[in-house]
């Protein structure tokens, strides 16, 4: 805890950040010619920062302003929006292709809709970074986001017990649970009503997830709901938009 | 004191322009009343006028006069293939190369999941008519090398080639000219990962 403290108190003091290794998860247009763009830091979190000039034809920084790229930043400035002054290649390019992409991108959204500004989460850095590569081999597209999901909300102190239910007993596979956000799972059948919401799922489902282990079908589909149900509670009434465009297009 | 509400409606209008916050439309007001009232009776004229005339050609999707624009009705192009572009400022830039006498289709946009711009916003229903014409047999797709522009290319070529037409999608790399010492990295990596076999 102290050390996370005084990590927060040096990122406000310092002004000049450099040479720090950064994702830009979204950028929006500013005044004119600049973009305000949004990075994921690996020792301060998610920054926002005003590129200036970089929606002029030559700027250098056009081409950089890239996601899914590895890429070192430099910034300064002590308000939220900081001024970024360079971002450069820093690591082999990370090519995300066709639907590898669109979870990218909701991989980013997750990121914009639920990481606090100056909150520093280096773990959840380096496991963004090796999702996106995962990604990149286009395997297992949907495993590779359940578990982001789930590593995500726990890197971000949200509690997700899966090896024990409510009353501190271990789970058990083979009995059916019911899944409640806060309080955690709870044996289906038993007191009922006190419970309105949360997702029935079986104990295997909560102990393959605790593991990683997605392999049975069962647990795909099950750690599917129970991480849509999850994610809706702590995102609020705002759906996700990439998910939306991804219903949108099956459409067609 | 207060000013008169025409002035504060003309400045509340100015501010649908990007860019345009209330000191700079209230500068653009108080210019125009002041030291160029002919100007904005031009510009009053002209924004009337392009509003009532102007709207999408039924095939290509750009701004038009007519139902269908001169270059989608033009004997000199050739119908067969089908370049798909995000906005009209790419379609005269294929123009300008001189080197494209096909058909184009503008979607005003591209698919920017975070942004929450989908299928509907870029006319996608519209492009997949458009491309089963019968003539059309190659759609050429030159949307922007950013990761949406790639993610509507992807999306796009799967519509297109469930429908049993040709896709191709335009090359990137080096530019005119291009010195590798003064080439950004990410364009050489690319031009590397996307090298082609010499014959």
């Amino acid at each position: 805890m102290s050390s996370l403290t005084t990590k927060r108190v040096t990122s406000q003091a310092i002004r000049r950040i450099d040479n720090q290794p950064v994702y830009v998860l979204h950028t929006y247009p500013f005044k004119e010619t600049s973009l305000v763009v949004e990075l994921f830091s690996k020792d301060f979190g998610r920054v926002a920062a005003v590129a200036k000039g970089a929606r002029r034809p030559r700027s250098a920084m056009r081409g950089m302003l890239q996601s899914f790229q590895t890429l070192s930043g430099a910034w300064s400035g002590k308000n939220e929006l900081r001024t970024l002054h360079s971002l450069d290649w820093s690591a082999g390019l990370l090519l995300l292709q066709g639907e590898a992409m669109m979870c990218g991108f909701y991989l980013n959204e997750l990121l914009l809709r639920l990481l606090p500004r100056e909150d520093a989460h280096e773990d959840l850095f380096d496991y963004y970074t090796q999702t996106l590569q995962t990604l990149m081999t286009a395997k297992e597209l949907a495993n590779t986001l359940r578990k982001f999901e789930l590593t995500m909300l726990q890197e971000m102190g949200y509690a997700v017990p899966l090896t024990h239910d409510e009353n501190d007993l271990e789970i058990d596979p083979e009995l059916t649970y019911c899944y409640e956000a806060d309080y955690g799972a709870k044996l289906s059948g038993t007191s009922l009503g006190t419970h309105q919401n949360g997702v029935q799922l079986l104990g295997k489902t909560m102990v393959d997830m605790a593991q990683g282990d997605y392999r049975s079908a069962r647990t795909q589909s099950q750690s599917k709901q129970l991480m849509r149900y999850l994610l809706a509670h702590y995102l609020g009434d705002k759906p996700l938009h990439t998910r939306q465009l991804l219903i949108d297009l099956q459409r067609f | 004191m207060k000013s008169p509400a025409a002035l504060d409606q003309l400045i509340d209008a100015l501010r649908c322009l990007p860019g345009v916050g209330p000191k700079s439309a209230t500068r653009m007001a108080y210019h125009l009343l002041q030291r160029d009232r002919k100007g904005a009776n031009g510009l009053a004229v002209a924004l009337d006028t392009a509003l009532q005339v102007i709207g999408h050609c039924t095939l290509c999707n750009n701004f038009s006069e007519q139902p269908i624009c001169s270059l989608c009705t033009s004997e000199q192009r050739d119908a067969t293939t089908l370049c798909v572009v995000e906005m009209p400022t790419d379609l005269m830039m294929l123009e300008q190369t001189r080197s494209y006498k096909g058909m184009y289709f503008v979607l005003m946009g591209r698919l920017s999941p975070l942004d929450g711009i989908g299928p509907k916003e870029i006319h996608l229903d519209r492009l997949i008519k458009r491309a089963q014409d019968g003539v059309v047999n190659e759609v050429i797709l030159a949307t922007n090398y950013t990761s949406e522009g790639e993610a509507t290319a992807h999306y796009v070529s799967e519509l297109i080639k469930v429908r049993g037409l040709k896709v191709s999608r335009i090359a990137r790399g080096l530019p005119m000219g291009g010195e590798i010492e003064y080439v950004d990295s990410g364009t050489l990596a690319q031009a590397l990962l996307e090298r082609k076999n010499i014959t």
